[in-house]
């Protein structure tokens, strides 16, 4: 498989401390990857590492395909970023600081109109950016990413401190640039609810480790089902089916049944009916994929 | 290396950097101005005499302190919006960022003292000099102060590279420039140290023999040695900040 991005034993110490250890990142072409991790985890440090920004403290870079040590100013060029806060010069209007950053690239003069279109912020092109919101200037960030026409995009919490509306709109840009572009996009996140609808791929970090990486099919599959039935004497009925053999929790008076067939919860029902128990409620309780990536990060945390 | 210093020059063309290359040749001017040029006997050159008043001021205090200020105003708008990961992560090397910065310092440097040449001008047409103008001497002097800050600058930009603060590079500045009043007048300590150096070679009563105000051992070992280290210094610095 074609890895535009592939991370060994990539490492990051502080002090005493591992902000990132070991880690293995592996972003196959045109993905849209999803960085997943609580707070602190590491992603904006890995990411950090992936632009050469900070040296790792072990492990290697390897970016369409060559080294990042050895190659970076070729593989930079392919590559557009937004690392955490937006970046920008205050002083300057939003034309004038993408225009700085076209002259180091080279790109056609023109290409600073088109990505403040494609960000929507031609309106206010000539404003200085000191003025701006942070959904502005968090846009500014983007058009500046996307500015060389980079192959390779990396965002860091793109949406952090957008209200809900502001969240949508980077969002569906997001979605649309792979079928413009035809690039791979990185895009880091503590939230999961925030690039579900949009990411193909995810990697979810907790304490500087790679916990879970792989499709988001395949972390949908973990989504277990169970089922919640409402009894009454709860705990008398909970014993009845512990003494037959059938595994179940008792959480609030209800029980309940994970990862069970059809023919099991029938079964189990029709047990409760003929010892004489009411049934008042039979729900099905889908985890959502927040809850997986809740439970994978705590779960971490307490080893 | 062209764009870079393109792209440089277009962030400071926006900041408020013209009116910082004025403070010290406007100084230098109400120095030359007021101060009253009676103390030299009449048949010196007036333009010398002039040109003995202002640089005390200009050379010993105005010119490595705005050196400093210049150096932090060409690092502020990277420090203050996180203007260094952007820059950092374009296709550039650090080393031609670092150049890039202290070639524009440089120019700066050498723009004031052209100012600074223009202040001068413009008091002798005030006090309607008729004395021939020393032009070799002058521009011994303006070109050998803009050398002598050389090294300053250096340290200057490895300052405000590493702090994002204003104030500390200000600091460490006038710490290592107010030691120069005395230095110049100490002829052990004077010739060695850096600070002293843009009084030196801008002090038109020194030595002509050489090329400058100073011994030629004495350019290439304090300002060409200073300079050395301070450069290379920052440039280590600046390839292994994090950022
Ligand atoms: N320059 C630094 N010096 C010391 N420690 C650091 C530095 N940068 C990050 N850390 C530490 O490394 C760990 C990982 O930080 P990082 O910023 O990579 O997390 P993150 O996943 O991006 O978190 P968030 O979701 O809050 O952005 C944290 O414990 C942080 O305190
Ligand atoms: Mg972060």
């Amino acid at each position: 498989m074609e890895y535009i991005v592939e991370t060994r034993k990539l490492t990051k110490r502080f002090g005493k401390e591992f902000a990132v250890s070991d880690l293995a990142m592996k972003i196959p072409k045109g993905e849209i990857y999803g960085f997943l991790g609580p707070n602190g985890a590491g992603k904006t440090t890995t990411i950090r590492m992936l632009l050469g920004l900070m040296q790792p403290t072990a492990g290697s870079v390897r970016i369409f395909g060559s080294d990042l040590k050895k190659d970076r100013i070729n593989i930079l060029k392919k590559v557009g970023s937004l690392v955490e806060n937006p970046s920008y010069y205050p002083h300057l209007t939003a034309a004038e600081n993408l225009e700085v950053l076209r002259k180091i690239y080279g790109t056609e003069k023109n290409r600073v109109n088109e990505v403040l279109e494609i960000v929507r912020l031609s309106d206010v092109a000539n404003k200085k950016v000191k003025g701006f919101s942070l959904g502005m200037k968090q846009r500014l960030g983007i058009a500046a990413a996307l500015l060389n026409r980079p192959e390779l995009l990396i965002l860091d919490e793109p949406t952090n401190g957008l209200d809900p509306s502001g969240i949508i709109e980077i969002r569906n840009l997001i979605k649309r640039l792979p079928s413009i572009y035809g690039m791979t996009i990185v895009i880091s996140s503590h939230l999961l609810s925030e690039i579900d609808q949009i990411a193909t791929t995810v990697g979810i970090v907790s304490k500087g480790k790679m916990i879970f990486q792989d499709s988001i099919d395949v972390m949908r599959t973990f989504s277990k089902q169970s089922v919640v039935v409402k009894v009454n004497e709860s705990e008398k009925a909970w014993r009845s089916l512990m003494a037959k053999g059938i595994q179940g929790e008792l959480h609030d008076g209800k029980i309940l049944l994970v990862d069970k067939t059809d023919q099991e919860i029938a079964a189990i029902i029709r047990n409760l009916v003929q010892n004489g128990h009411d049934i008042y409620r039979v729900e099905e309780d889908k985890r959502s994929l927040e809850d997986i990536f809740l439970q994978m990060t705590a779960e971490e945390e307490r080893v | 290396m062209y764009h870079l210093l393109d792209a440089e020059w277009l962030k400071l063309r926006k900041s408020k950097i013209t009116f910082i290359m004025f403070v010290g040749p406007i100084v230098g001017m109400i120095l030359g101005l007021t101060v009253s040029t009676d103390m030299f006997p009449d048949e010196i050159n007036h333009w010398f005499s002039t040109l003995m008043v202002m640089n005390l001021t200009y050379a010993l205090l105005f010119l490595p302190l705005i050196t400093g200020v210049l150096a932090s105003t060409i690092c502020r708008y990277e420090h203050q919006a996180g203007g260094w990961k952007q820059l950092l992560a374009l296709p550039v090397t650090r080393g031609k960022v670092f150049i890039a910065k202290y070639l524009l310092l440089i120019v700066l440097i050498f723009a004031m003292q052209v100012l600074y040449l223009g202040a001068v001008v413009t008091i002798g047409f005030i006090h309607q000099y008729t004395d021939p103008f020393p032009m070799e001497i002058v521009w011994k002097s303006i070109l050998g102060g803009w050398v002598a800050t050389f090294p300053l600058a250096a340290l200057q930009l490895w300052m405000s590279l590493m702090f994002k603060s204003f104030a500390a590079p200000l600091a460490v500045n006038v710490i290592f420039t107010l030691p120069a009043i005395l230095a110049v007048n100490s002829e052990k300590v004077g010739p060695y140290y850096p600070w002293a150096q843009p009084f030196s070679m801008m002090y038109i009563g020194g030595d002509t023999k050489d090329v400058f105000f100073i011994p030629w051992e004495q350019l290439i070992t304090v300002v060409g040695g200073g300079f050395l280290l301070f450069f290379l210094c920052g440039y280590i610095y600046f390839q292994r900040k994090a950022v």
